[in-house]
């Protein structure tokens, strides 16, 4: 069978570029026409098509909610230093996150210099923030920065706009919270698993204070 | 002041541009500012003040809201005001408990007006809760407040909803007074709102998931966060490894990213390596890496005369500057004698005596300006790979040191 056979989208190559690079694709995201290749990749047909295409190369795309990526194909995940490593910072950094008084969530914007100012008003966040194992930067707002630059990086933030610094929360941050949400503490009853695709009726107190 | 319609519209159209940076931005322009940025006469701001299409407080600038409105309308954006459907559904009963005691044809007219009116607005107010939902879920920074907008959305959406449960009833309840009208155009409009109605309510319905949805994702996001900090207060703690699965999720993470995947990498293909820039490519390389044996030789037009084929094959990968280089450092032995017993890289192979006899030619010629010639000639009886005997005379090129004890 040839290539042209499969019918595949015009935009294999940069879906391919992507998520081969390890990266997430969200809907959300708009860098590169990300939230055009969301839609290539969100239609049934072409998924199909490209999940057989890529199968060949060893490639599954993985579904999130509102986000792809790619593994392995008989390569079952490992366990190493640098993969527990990385999300002992991800939890430091999503319990800074979630220390913020105005949390972050999908689809917000982000500003290291406002949360910078943020922690440099609060004694918690500020040790917080001192705790959280950055090499490189000394002063609150570098340290923001690198967090910020760290998850721009694996795709869970977008730099939207350079000038005024400013990130986008993409769909993948998601993934993120969904590891948090997979994780047990022993000797706890197991949190209501609520997926997002299942979502319980939760009364919200919109007034918390 | 006399106002007219004309005056208005030619106000507007005039002052356009200052009209839509005042849209645009809506509260906090002075007035320098706008007559800076927009180039605003004097004289035109006056008469846009005239008219009541600005307003000015303390130095600020702002549009009329009455003007804001009708933009916002027209342009399907906004804040959703379902008052108004209440407001219309009112005249609608008004005019239709006139016409009932009257039966005098001139309530027609309003309340076709008003029903005319009510199927545009329905559609209109659903459109801009739509667009306020997706809009405060995407862009509301805050989520304290994206949960309470969302709130008052859905006690609008409820709203409306009521508004249209109202409104068919009022329909239905006087259908024999509004058909002995015997009006044609009213019959066609009470259809037309009837059939816009159902199909507005499945939408309201999809709006209620919609909002829903947001509510329990922003909810989930939150519930997250606490779990994030429990996890947290048990790492610091130093218990994470020993009191939560922590390790096992992590273990079970699947994305190329975390599991030390490289993207893969294409080797170059041959084609390309003969091209121009395969060319620059193996030079780059060559240098990176020393390989000056592997530097690729680019005119071939040296070789003036007809030399055996298949040494070519071994010049390209034979640097005659680096063996020149070398045969000028030892002392012992001429060009040929050099040649002859050097010990060439295993990427060239053995050379057979004639292809040596080939470079050596081949290195007269290149390096001519170099070299010594001595103008002597030596004979020598040599073994070739087929094991014939052959007597072979040469020019004697002596490296350097010879060259100096001749001038002494």
């Amino acid at each position: 069978m040839n290539i042209e056979d499969l019918e595949l989208p015009r935009q294999t190559h940069e879906i391919f570029n992507i998520l081969a690079r390890g990266q997430f694709i969200s809907s959300n995201g708009t860098k590169d026409g990300m939230s055009r290749l969301y839609d290539v990749l969100n239609d049934p047909q072409n998924f199909e098509k490209l999940q057989s295409y890529f199968g060949v190369l060893k490639y599954k795309i993985e579904k999130g909610n509102n986000y792809f990526y790619f593994s392995k194909i008989n390569e079952p995940p490992s366990i190493t230093e640098k993969k527990l490593e990385t999300f002992e910072k991800y939890i430091d950094i999503i319990d800074l996150f979630a220390s913020l008084d105005n949390k972050i969530t999908i689809g917000a914007r982000v500003r290291p210099s406002e949360i910078a100012e943020e922690c440099n008003a609060n004694v918690r966040l500020k040790q917080k923030l001192a705790k959280i194992p950055l090499y490189r930067s000394e002063n609150f707002l570098n340290k923001i920065r690198e967090i910020c630059q760290m998850l721009d990086r694996d795709s869970f933030f977008e730099l939207e706009d350079e000038a005024s610094e400013t990130y986008k929360v993409l769909d993948a941050y998601g993934y993120l919270l969904e590891v948090i949400n997979a994780i047990t503490i022993f000797g706890q009853p197991p949190s209501p698993e609520h997926t997002i695709t299942n979502p319980p009726d939760i009364d919200i107190d919109i007034n918390p204070n | 002041m006399q106002i007219s319609i004309n005056d208005i519209l030619s106000t507007l159209y005039y002052s356009r541009e200052a009209i839509e940076y005042l849209f645009a931005k809506k509260d906090n322009v002075s007035i320098s500012q706008l007559k800076s940025e927009t180039q605003l006469s004097e004289e035109m701001y006056h008469r846009l003040k005239s008219l009541e299409i600005v307003y000015e407080y303390e130095n600020t600038v702002v549009l009329n809201d009455s003007v804001i409105a009708l933009f916002e309308d027209i342009l399907q954006i906004g804040e959703v005001t379902p008052g108004v459907i209440a407001d219309y559904i009112l005249e609608v009963k008004r005019y239709i408990s006139f016409y009932q005691e009257t039966h005098h044809y001139r309530f027609i007219s309003p309340i076709k007006k008003y029903l005319r009116r009510l199927d545009k607005a329905i559609t209109r107010e659903i459109i801009k809760l739509q667009k306020s939902i997706d809009d405060t879920y995407k862009n509301e920074s805050n989520y304290r407040i994206k949960l309470r907008r969302l709130e008052e959305y859905r006690e609008k959406r409820d709203t409306l909803i009521s508004s249209i449960y109202t409104l068919q009833e009022l329909l239905s309840q006087n259908r024999s007074t509004l058909s002995i009208s015997g009006d044609a155009q009213l019959y066609q409009i009470i259809q037309t709102l009837r059939q816009n109605l159902l199909e507005n309510l499945d939408y309201l319905i999809e709006i209620q998931t919609d909002i829903t949805d947001y509510i329990n994702k922003i909810q989930y996001q939150l519930d997250i966060y606490q779990k994030a900090q429990q996890i947290k207060e048990l790492k610091d703690q130093g218990l994470l490894h020993f009191s939560t699965n922590f390790n096992e999720v992590v273990a079970n993470l699947n994305p190329i990213r975390f599991n030390g995947h490289k993207p893969p990498r294409t080797k170059i293909a041959i084609d390309t390596l003969y091209t121009d820039i395969g060319q620059q490519l193996c030079q780059k390389i060559a240098e990176k890496y020393k390989v000056s044996q592997l530097r690729y030789r680019t005119s071939a037009g040296q070789l003036s005369f007809n030399i055996n084929e298949k040494l070519l094959d071994h010049q390209i990968l034979i640097d005659n500057q680096k063996l020149v280089e070398k045969f000028l450092q030892q002392k012992e032995k001429d060009l040929f004698q050099f040649i002859l017993n050097y010990k060439f890289p295993k990427e060239v192979g053995t050379l057979t005596l004639d292809q040596k006899l080939s470079l050596f030619v081949e290195i007269l010629v290149q390096y001519e300006k170099q070299l010594h010639f001595s103008y002597r000639i030596n004979y020598i009886t040599v073994t070739d790979e087929e094991n014939r005997t052959r007597k072979i005379g040469y020019t004697i090129i002596p490296p350097q040191k010879e060259k100096i004890k001749q001038s002494s």
